[in-house]
């Protein structure tokens, strides 16, 4: 369609309805009609009604010494400039004449919206604005205009380098107003993460720290917004010393900021804070500033944002396993509330037992018991769970959680209770193997209850395996009989059920002389010739191998050899991914506890071919809405849906990798498996970037840039206004009442 | 308040009091147009760039409220022209009386511009602008090449003028006031 053409389908338009009346209040005769109808025009607008049709009209009242309506204009141009880019250059001359209006909140409106007005033809016409406003007299104009930069290099990054805007841009950095040096530093780092992307400016120097610029930035630190000391901090995160004098400044500089109101502001203290203290040599001093975090990490949990609260505590995790001391004087901050929703309720079950040592066991395990008998069913399972890894963890209170147990089973019983307990207390005898008090202790109850469990698998697995380990202990005939049972059903059992069979009938015919023959002669023909496990079938046939060979010595060895005892039953990860969980504190990681590149693919942000700026020559394939276009987007709709599920996901509140350690299995032996299952974790999850990789091509303005910054609107939405907080006083209100609007 | 305000909004409709009178001011690049519109508004001569859009400014004359557009005139900008037609009481067209080489050319934008159905009631003044220059066509040359007598139906006129010196302006806009008025009431 010619653009003549394009023109006159727009003049002409319908004759009657809502549009066309506010077609014509925005070209009355009347200014108070015009300004009405921009009115209701932005209305619609934010209410998410189409008022695209009307662009040329609302354009046509840019030009105004009405700043109200100018405002309203703006915001529009920045909604809609992506619909008609072509008419967007009627709006260049205004644009041009606002950067030198006296006025700064007009500059710096009008240099922002031009920035935001992502049309390449707009691109054109920035040279001159742009650079005017990055050497604006009033710092409010400089930093908007800072971030225009990080926008323009995103649209074209060969003008960015050629008319000096990096350059002038890395200037700002040494500011006289802090809130520039924070903005000019937040535009680099975009432009940073962007270059990595576009081939031919890889090896662009953006932006390197060094002494100066870190004691720059360090007295800039207190005078900031809250998202420039965010910003401040992370690049203080990304700054290495060794040289101690100025590792103190560093630290000290950074403490005060524990203080601030901000949880992300407090989170990004204490990620800064620890990365510098790994440097420091004086270890009295390194444990007084570990003292310090102690307060801060609380106030994470203080916050009445659950949310904020489940971010905080799952930040504190991960610090935990680096430090497990800085809250072991806190286990009661970390007390479940009753009004607590029951994600955060499980986080918390989680600290806990991170926190538990031998001072504050009792406490605890008083808490848990009230928590078992609350009605959520996931938080009893999981407060059992807590009593079986807190026994587990401390030897001194092993027979006081088993007792515990079996109160919980006496007096509230029911099957959850009695499920899950009775996994936990297996557990607890994998860990103290042999010790007779704790086994008779603990086998009678198993014997007791065992009846009740027909599909819990671990819990079953865990019994069987016991009927092999300690056959003394239990009564000769109940031991035939449920094996008899088991074997009776052999097929129709789970393979981890099948594989501990195996494993007990074998162990307790060998040391009962053979009186389980009949029995072991059942179950290897079942799991050789019937069963469909491998596993279960070759472990079968070795078995068998084994036996019929006259070796009694290594049948003794490989069949009555002993597991080594389980230690723990609280997941830890594996040292390379705490180290860069800890380097990624504070965003998006440490939420799903995986690292980044785990789940933000790297070749997600390359330019893609389709979703890119309209109108921009760049562009290969057409952009108009063809039929192609309606099809891309159409499959873009649906990804984004299979994304968004994904992504559900991965924010589920289940904790699988949690539990994968109390799963039983005896034969598998879960002692060294423990970082190999977070490994195959993670091995998962690094497999989906590569599914959706093809996706997210093609709408790569969908995912995080750096998982940094979204982990700041999870906090609150205080920082998202205040953000724009003028930095000098004397134009202070008129600043928010004009930035209110956006 | 705001009863009293649209009290009076009200009465100015009536009146015609807070009325504006729309008037374009267009012709091709470079013509003087953006200079006339600052000339006639603030009185002065002021530094132009070429218009990637527009400059609208209201301008009281005569006890009228005039909102001037001024458009670019770039090749790139002429379609949108169109844009802007409707509701206009007049068109200003501006000729750079110099520039015999595109003389032509600004008659085909004229004509083709008053063939819109939207400027059918326009009244139109033609600046031959830069006069003070040597060589510049007179008004009648101008009109001439423009064809202006072939206008059928239309009040039109035009006046030799320079923007820079400020000659022809007042008088051109006075002639314009006269027909609006006519056709105002
Ligand atoms: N000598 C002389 N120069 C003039 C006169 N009027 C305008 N100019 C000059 O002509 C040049 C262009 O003037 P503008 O007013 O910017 O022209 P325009 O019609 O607005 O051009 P576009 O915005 O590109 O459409 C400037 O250098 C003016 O100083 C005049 O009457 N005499
Ligand atoms: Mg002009």
């Amino acid at each position: 369609m010619s653009l003549e053409k394009k023109i006159r389908n727009f003049l002409q338009g319908p004759r009657k309805g809502e549009t066309f009346e506010l077609k014509n209040g925005l070209v009355s005769q009347y200014k108070h009609e015009r300004k009405d109808a921009i009115q209701r025009v932005i209305q619609a607008m934010t209410v998410g009604k189409d008022v695209s049709a009307l662009f040329p009209d609302v354009l046509k009242n840019i030009a105004t010494y009405d700043i109200e309506q100018k405002k309203l204009v703006y915001l529009y141009l920045m909604n809609y400039a992506k619909t008609h880019p072509e008419l967007c250059i009627l709006a260049v001359n205004t644009f041009v004449q606002d950067t030198e209006d006296p006025n700064p909140l007009i500059r710096a409106l009008a240099i922002r919206t031009m920035g935001c007005i992502r049309v390449s033809k707009m691109v054109d016409y920035m040279e001159i604005p742009l650079s005017r406003t990055l050497s604006d007299d009033n710092p409010y104009v400089r930093k908007t205009a800072a971030l225009c930069v990080a926008k323009l290099f995103d649209l074209n990054p060969e003008m960015c380098i050629e008319y000096g805007f990096l350059e002038n841009l890395k200037k700002l950095i040494n500011d006289s107003n802090p809130m520039v040096v924070a903005n000019a530093l937040s535009a680099l780092y975009e432009i940073r993460d962007m270059k990595e992307h576009i081939p031919g400016f890889e090896d662009l120097d953006v932006f390197t720290t060094n002494e100066t610029v870190i004691k720059n930035l360090l007295l800039c630190l207190n005078e900031c917004t809250e998202w420039g000391r965010i910003t401040i901090l992370t690049t203080l995160n990304d700054y290495q010393t060794d040289n101690q004098e100025e590792l103190i400044h560093i630290i000290e500089r950074i403490v005060p900021q524990l203080q601030h109101v901000n949880p992300s502001v407090v989170l990004s203290s204490i990620k800064a804070i620890i990365h510098h203290l790994d440097a420091l040599r004086n270890q009295e001093m390194k444990e007084s500033i570990l003292r310090k975090l102690s307060a801060p990490l609380v106030s994470l949990v203080s916050n009445s944002i659950p949310e904020a609260q489940y971010v905080g505590l799952k930040n504190i995790r991960i610090i935990l396993e680096k430090y497990p001391t800085v809250l072991s004087k806190e286990l009661r901050v970390f007390f479940i509330k009753y009004s607590d929703p029951l994600y955060l309720k499980l986080e918390k079950l989680e600290i806990m037992i991170r926190l538990s040592n031998d001072l504050n066991v009792k406490l605890l395990l008083g808490e848990l018991k009230e928590y078992a008998m609350e009605f959520e069913p996931s938080l009893v399972s999981k407060a059992i769970k807590c009593i079986g890894s807190v026994a587990i963890k401390l030897q001194s209170c092993t027979v006081k959680s088993v007792n515990l147990l079996c109160t919980l089973i006496d007096q509230r019983g029911g099957d959850l209770i009695i499920n899950e307990s009775l996994g936990v207390l297996i557990n607890i005898l994998r860990r103290y193997p042999g010790k007779n008090d704790l086994i008779t202790l603990i086998v009678p109850v198993i014997s007791n209850h065992i009846n009740g469990i027909e599909d819990n698998n671990d819990t079953l697995s865990g019994y069987i395996w016991c009927l092999g380990e300690y056959p003394k202990y239990f009564q000769n005939t109940e031991t035939l009989e449920n094996l008899t049972l088991f074997v009776d059903d052999f097929l129709n059992y789970d393979s981890t059920i099948q594989l501990n069979l195996l494993n007990t009938i074998v162990k307790i015919n060998l040391t009962n002389n053979n009186t389980y023959s009949n029995l072991l002669q059942k179950v290897l023909e079942l799991a050789t010739q019937g069963c469909e496990n491998a596993d279960v079938r070759d472990k079968a046939y070795i078995y068998w191998r084994l036996l019929s060979s006259d070796d009694t010595a290594s049948q003794q060895k490989i069949i009555s050899h002993k597991l080594p005892p389980i230690n723990t039953t609280i997941s830890s990860f594996n040292p390379n991914v705490l180290e860069s969980l800890i380097d990624e504190l504070s965003t998006v990681s440490s939420v799903y506890h995986k690292p980044a590149s785990t789940f933000i693919d790297k070749n997600a942000y390359t330019r893609p071919s389709g979703a890119s700026i309209p109108g921009s020559s760049k562009v290969k394939g057409s952009s108009n809405g063809g039929k192609g276009g309606i099809e891309d987007l159409t499959t873009m709709a649906k990804q984004e849906i299979i994304n968004n599920a994904k992504n559900e996901n991965l924010l589920d509140f289940d904790d699988d990798e949690t539990d994968d350690t109390s799963s039983f299995n005896a034969n598998g032996g879960s002692n060294g498996g423990r970082t190999s299952v977070l490994d195959d974790l993670n091995d998962l999850f690094a497999a989906i970037p590569q599914q959706q990789q093809e996706q997210q091509k093609q709408q790569p303005l969908n995912i995080p840039k750096g998982s940094n910054s979204d982990i700041l609107s999870l906090f609150d939405q205080q920082p998202a206004s205040s953000s724009n907080k003028p930095a000098n006083k004397q134009s202070g209100n008129v600043n928010n009442d004009l930035l209110d609007l956006f | 308040m705001g009863q009293v305000f649209s009290f009076t909004n009200i009465f100015g409709k009536l009146w015609g009091i807070n009325k504006d009178i729309r008037i374009l001011i267009l012709g091709l690049d470079g013509a003087g147009k953006t200079t006339i519109l600052y000339r006639l508004q603030m009185g002065e001569v002021v530094t132009t760039k070429p218009t990637i859009g527009f400059n609208v400014e209201t301008l009281k004359y005569k006890n009228l409220t005039l909102n001037i557009w001024d458009l670019g005139g770039q090749t790139s900008i002429r379609p949108y022209w169109r844009c802007y037609y409707s509701n206009t009481a007049a068109v200003i067209f501006v000729v750079d009386s110099t520039d015999k080489d595109r003389i032509a050319i600004a008659s085909k934008e004229l004509h083709m511009m008053l063939k819109e159905e939207e400027l059918l009631d326009s009244a139109l003044l033609v600046f031959a602008n830069k006069q003070d220059q040597p060589g510049a066509m007179t008004a009648a040359e101008v009109s001439q090449a423009l064809n202006l007598t072939d206008l059928k139906d239309r009040s039109w006129s035009i006046v030799a003028s320079s923007a820079i010196k400020g000659e022809g302006l007042t008088e051109g806009l006075d002639w314009l006031m006269d027909v609006i008025k006519d056709e105002q009431l």
